[in-house]
């Protein structure tokens, strides 16, 4: 994946099996949200493909921020309701007949006593469980966050990792993340791929955030210490 | 002199019809605008239309053609803002300086081909508006056309609010975010086009975003910014044709006044209502406190 002369990503290749629940971590400017990009379609690859089984998941994103001026007055459940596949929101407001399906999703998420809240007064926290909601509204067989855990306190962290292993266990839920919490990683994660340019390894949560290896992952040219791992072609 | 006096002439009753209709239209529009952090995008495009016109004249001078300017204005604006939009889009420019140079580039153009033509007297009219010129042919243009961007806004609701919160979310959700970005951008041309003659160039925008910001300031959710918006488009700029026709002031300037007055008078409501909470909030504070021996 390049963007002009510069290179973003390369020899990445990935699989994502069916509910697992697959982390990238890896330091910044390292590609991680241009490879979730690539994964939504928002970015086309400039070479190699994208592949998705058949028939194609309904994917659920939940991005990193929303860019809106906090003072403008949307409520959390409009928010939903602007976000419900196939709902007019003719005049603002929510449409009686998607009424059910937001009170469900924002009780899925623990959100219920936020529905008549404005967006711009909520809590990192809060706004990452509201996504969600607005993601489980696809009804989605994979969710896709970019990097859920920023901008919140570590006990909205735990919350955070118990709700969506919560919606992994309830629903089966296939989850590709990026993060740079190692702690949420380790507590959500089955698998962790190490990025920074290419895959620099890929292991589950215990052998990938090792001390001993974690180092030479986010060295550039990443180094691959230990024996076992897939990182062919590591150092660019 | 009475709403029904006012009526009894033919360019009141014009200029009325044209205030109730593109008050509403340009104050949902507004909501939009404002939301989109595009407020300078529009004073921009109405500040342009003087090429627009300009650019009528010539050609109508240069051909002996009987053309209506506004077409031209009209044509001008939505090129214009697809250019815009594009290069906000694709350069790595700022929006804002993508905004600064193309306005003031079209500006001096106008006005260098105004002066070419030795029409400067044109310049005042385009600049504050003249909406007692309206004629029966505006007002049934500026129907047609307050339907389509009504129609527009409100069917696409779903499309604008949610590519404006996240365009990546509009994308994952199968709307066509790029579309409706361009779509807005013509949607915001063509109605500064067809309302220029209603408030002029320079004041034309706080038709759009006074309004919305006022609602802003008053509306607990979408939908009250929404209607409150609509309404106070739909109330002050037919106060502002009474008013100028009261007390004989210029009618543009008048419904731009009316509109900033209520802003204030909103702004002070509601700053009064903050200052009088926390005064209450802490005299409960100090009450509790008190009772349990604090």
């Amino acid at each position: 994946m390049t963007f002009g002369r510069s290179r973003a990503l390369q020899d990445v290749s990935l699989t994502l099996r069916q509910g697992e629940r697959l982390a990238v971590v890896g330091p910044n400017g390292a590609g991680k949200t241009t490879l979730l990009r690539v994964v939504l379609g928002l970015l086309p690859p400039t070479s190699g493909e994208r592949k998705l089984s058949t028939p194609p998941p309904t994917i659920g994103y939940v991005p990193q921020r929303l860019h809106f001026d906090p003072e403008f007055p949307l409520t959390v459940e409009e928010f939903l309701a602007i976000n419900q596949p196939g709902s007019r929101a003719w005049f603002g407001g929510v449409p009686r007949r998607h009424r059910a399906a937001i009170q469900e999703a924002l009780e899925q998420t623990g959100a219920l006593d936020l529905a008549r809240q404005r967006l711009g007064t909520c809590s990192g926290g809060e706004l990452q469980r509201i996504l969600i909601a607005g993601a489980l509204l696809q009804k989605p067989q994979l969710l896709v966050l970019d990097e859920p855990s920023a901008n919140i306190d570590r006990r909205g962290i735990d919350t955070l990792s118990e709700l969506l292993q919560n919606l992994h266990s309830d629903f089966g839920l296939t989850l590709l993340f990026v993060s740079h919490d190692f702690h949420f990683v380790a507590n959500l994660a089955d698998r962790v791929a190490c990025l920074n340019g290419e895959i620099c390894g890929i292991g589950s949560p215990e052998e990938m955030l090792d001390e001993h290896y974690l180092p030479g992952a986010y060295r550039d040219p990443c180094t691959p210490v230990r024996a076992g791992f897939h990182a062919a072609g590591c150092g660019r | 002199m009475s709403w029904s006096d006012l009526w009894g002439y033919e360019f009141m009753r014009y200029a009325l019809l044209s205030a109730l209709i593109l008050g509403p239209t340009c104050a949902l529009l507004g909501v939009f605008v404002t939301l989109r952090g595009m407020a300078f995008f529009s004073d921009a495009l109405a500040h342009s239309a003087i090429t627009g016109v300009a650019l009528g004249l010539l050609l109508q001078e240069r051909t002996g053609l009987d053309l209506d300017p506004m077409w031209f204005v009209f044509i001008f604006s939505v090129a214009l803002a697809l250019i815009m939009a594009w290069m906000n889009r694709h350069s790595s420019l700022a929006p804002d300086t993508v905004i600064s140079f193309s306005f003031t580039g079209s500006v001096a153009l106008g006005v260098v081909i105004i002066s070419w033509l030795g029409k400067y007297r044109l310049l005042d009219s385009i600049l504050f508006g003249s909406i007692y010129a309206n004629d029966l042919n505006d007002v049934i243009r500026q129907a047609i056309l307050s339907l389509i961007v009504i129609g527009f806004l409100v069917s696409q609701m779903r499309g604008f609010a949610l590519s404006t919160l996240s365009p990546e979310l509009a994308h994952v959700q199968q709307l066509p975010s790029r579309l409706l970005h361009y779509l807005f951008a013509v949607l915001v041309a063509a109605t500064v086009a067809l309302s220029l003659k209603m408030l002029g160039a320079l004041l034309l925008s706080a038709l759009i975003v006074i309004p919305a910001a006022t609602a802003k300031l008053v509306g607990g959710s979408f939908r009250s910014l929404l209607l409150i918006a609509v309404s106070i488009g739909l109330l002050v700029p037919p106060s502002g044709v009474w008013a100028s026709a009261q007390l004989n002031l210029p009618t543009g300037p008048a419904i731009v006044l009316g509109n900033v007055l209520l802003l204030f008078t909103c702004y002070v409501g509601k700053s009064l209502h903050r200052i009088s909470m926390n005064n209450s909030g802490k005299r409960s504070e100090l009450k509790h406190g008190l009772r349990s021996g604090r």
